[in-house]
């Protein structure tokens, strides 16, 4: 078969020494990251992004890194969302739902080595059926065109954050914003400057990076500003994680059907993580109904919404290496990454570089093993993190974001961008507009024109090129299902309460 | 998750959300407006005015809809908040500036120790924690991850 084969060379990469130590550290420090109490793995990836730049790695050992604490960060949420009732993102928000309880019953230690191992079964489900997938999504991708693409782009804006993010006209405003921001600078086509006002540092436009790390770590500060009181809680016993895997056991079939659901939740472009860990919990809560405990510590409770999140974590995957759409908030912020190192995700991709995209399969693979076995005898280790304060954890992530940044260009303009995108960043949170939409707009916005113009000069300004194929009407078909989809979502969640 | 509702911690969007309605409407008219003043290059059948104006469209559109019908928003910060928030932003900005020309070491400590007592800590923790913190950084990225910062005027080693 050739996916075993690709496989093989793929484990033959990411087997290399290199590439094992950075997906070791990669996980251990995205364990830490996601367990720090209202850094989820959005503002941990993000932050870690200038710094991966300036090891000057290969772009295959970078992916690997970013991936692993990508990870990392999915498995260490769980750890402050059970201990401290303090989900890192939104997906953890429904394991703190019966995790927290369990803790209080002092069944901590317990809910983590159980979550620990629904993790690695639901990011491994997702890992094998990102093996077995992607080269499907290829192949078909394969005939795709300049209009193709360009209707590729508007079904990721149609779709990031439309499903579980509250408003849909907020998401969309935020992906234009983002879109405008992303022409500021000097054109590649025309060599015109646009909206730079005469400034030459935006020349070379809006650095991404920057924005992310404003947008997401910087905005996080000013809203842990708002509060420095501080809600210290008692922590809690942790205990020994061992009975964990006994209990995980018994979970079985919960663990099986959610790592499924959570796996196709992550392949839909948009939908991602959050879905991944609602509709787990929510199915088998119906599923077992009275049967269970849900909501006052039932272990299935916490092993529904673990291995869903990390099965839609490794699907989401699936759009953004094949397609080059992100699937969620994080995977946005790889491709980020990736575009940045040069490399365009999509199915030349697969032909192109077949070493540096399965030695990043092999390394998940790998990652996954990694995460369980630090996270069951260590979760003790990694739960001390929940005990440092606030007031030495924000002006550290601060000062990383600088130093990180600064380091990009050696320019203090780009610090500056920094701290008003941070600014726009917490104003966005506030009016409750996510800010995923704006880097994405920012990053893609280029390869959409650049797409857009190419179809036109095919088609001599033809617009109706760029729905007059089969495929481009398939994929804006789509796109229109899953708003709708995401309408009757919002809709029937609303009727619940 | 952030359905309507659900959060205590929501407020009504009614006069942010309109507010940021019309500055986005204007954005996106400027942007139209704007966008005419860019020279199309020769042969080209799309100029460079052509894909802003694309995106502007769809915004000023989506930018009226939320001054007419506004969301909810997520509570708004108190006065002494907003004080805090702007102290941090001041103190940053003026630590952006200084990085390069006082080095790294001196113009970090400074702004690591005050921001640490802007997040809560006593001036004792503060000093402590901001002197630790600086010192690790700078041998962390300096010399095990070999990222040059800016060295301290007429000290270069």
């Amino acid at each position: 078969m050739d996916i075993l084969a690709f496989l093989a060379q793929g484990f033959a990469v990411a087997l290399e020494p290199q590439h094992l130590l950075l997906a070791l550290v990669g996980c251990a420090v995205g364990t830490l990251i996601g367990a720090l109490p209202g850094l989820g793995p959005v503002n941990g990836v993000a932050l870690m992004i200038p710094l991966t730049f300036n090891f000057g790695l290969t772009p295959t050992a970078a992916l690997i890194l970013l991936v692993s604490i990508y990870y990392g960060c999915m498995y260490g949420g769980r750890i402050s969302s059970i201990l401290l009732n303090i989900p890192g993102d939104e997906p953890a928000v429904m394991t703190t739902l019966d995790g927290y309880p369990m803790a209080l019953k002092g069944r901590g230690g317990e809910a983590l080595g159980l979550s620990g191992v629904a993790s690695f079964v639901g990011a491994t489900v997702a890992t094998i059926g990102l093996t077995l997938f992607a080269p499907l999504l290829v192949g078909f991708a394969i005939r795709f065109g300049p209009a193709e693409y360009f209707a590729l782009f508007v079904l990721a804006f149609a779709t990031i954050g439309g499903v579980t993010s509250g408003s849909l006209v907020k998401s969309f405003l935020a992906a234009c914003l983002g879109l405008l921001l992303g022409t500021v600078g000097i054109d590649s086509v025309s060599s015109v400057p646009r909206y730079t006002f005469g400034w030459y540092e935006l020349y070379d436009g809006i650095d991404f990076i920057v924005a992310l790390v404003g947008l997401f770590a910087i905005s996080e500060c000013l809203i842990f500003l708002e509060d420095t009181r501080g809600s210290n809680k008692p922590t809690l016993k942790v205990g020994s994680a061992i009975p964990g895997i006994r209990s995980a056991g018994k979970c079985a079939p919960t663990i099986g059907r959610s790592s499924f659901i959570g796996f196709v939740a992550g392949v839909l472009p948009g939908a991602g993580a959050a879905l991944g860990s609602f509709l787990s919990y929510t199915l088998e809560r119906r599923w077992l109904g009275r049967r269970g405990t849900f909501g006052q510590g039932d272990p299935r409770g916490v092993a529904a919404p673990e291995a869903g999140n990390n099965a839609a974590a490794g699907g989401a995957l699936i759009p953004m290496l094949s397609l080059g759409i992100p699937g969620s908030g994080t995977t946005a912020i790889l491709l980020a990454l990736l575009l940045s190192m040069n490399i365009t995700p999509g199915p030349l991709l697969f032909a192109q570089q077949p070493e540096m995209v399965w030695g990043l399969v092999a390394a998940l693979f790998i990652g996954n093993v990694m995460l369980l076995v630090l996270n069951i005898p260590l979760v003790g280790l990694f739960a001390k993190v929940l005990q440092a304060p606030g007031w030495f954890l924000m002006p550290m992530v601060v000062m990383v974001a600088f130093v990180g940044v600064y380091s990009l260009g050696n320019s203090a303009f780009d610090l500056y961008m920094m701290l008003a995108f941070g600014v726009l960043g917490y104003v966005l949170r506030k009016l409750e507009m996510p800010a995923v939409p704006v880097v994405l707009g920012l990053l893609l916005g280029g390869q959409m024109e650049y797409n857009l113009r190419r179809a036109m000069s095919i088609s001599g300004g033809d617009w109706s090129i760029l729905w007059n194929s089969g495929i481009t009407i398939g994929i804006y078909a789509f796109a229109i299902a899953l708003i709708v989809a995401g309408l009757v979502y919002s809709w029937m969640i609303r009727q619940r309460l | 998750m952030s359905e309507p509702g659900l959060n205590p911690d929501q407020v009504s969007g009614a006069v942010a959300d309109r507010i940021a309605g019309v500055v986005l409407l204007l954005m996106a008219v400027g942007a139209w407006w704007y966008s005419h003043a860019f020279p199309a290059g020769f042969g080209q059948v799309v100029g460079p005015g052509a894909f802003p104006r694309l995106v502007s469209v769809p915004m000023g559109l989506f930018a009226a809809y939320l001054v007419i019908r506004p969301g909810v928003n997520q509570r708004w910060p108190q006065r002494a908040a907003l004080l805090r928030q702007g102290a941090a932003l001041l103190l940053l900005g003026i630590y952006a500036g200084f990085l390069k020309p006082l080095g790294f070491l001196p113009a970090s400590l400074i702004c690591v120790v005050l921001l640490i007592r802007l997040f809560g800590a006593t001036w004792r923790a503060s000093l402590a924690c901001g002197a630790l913190l600086t010192v690790s950084l700078y041998l962390l990225f300096e010399f095990a991850l070999g990222m040059p910062l800016p060295n301290m005027p007429g000290l270069d080693w």
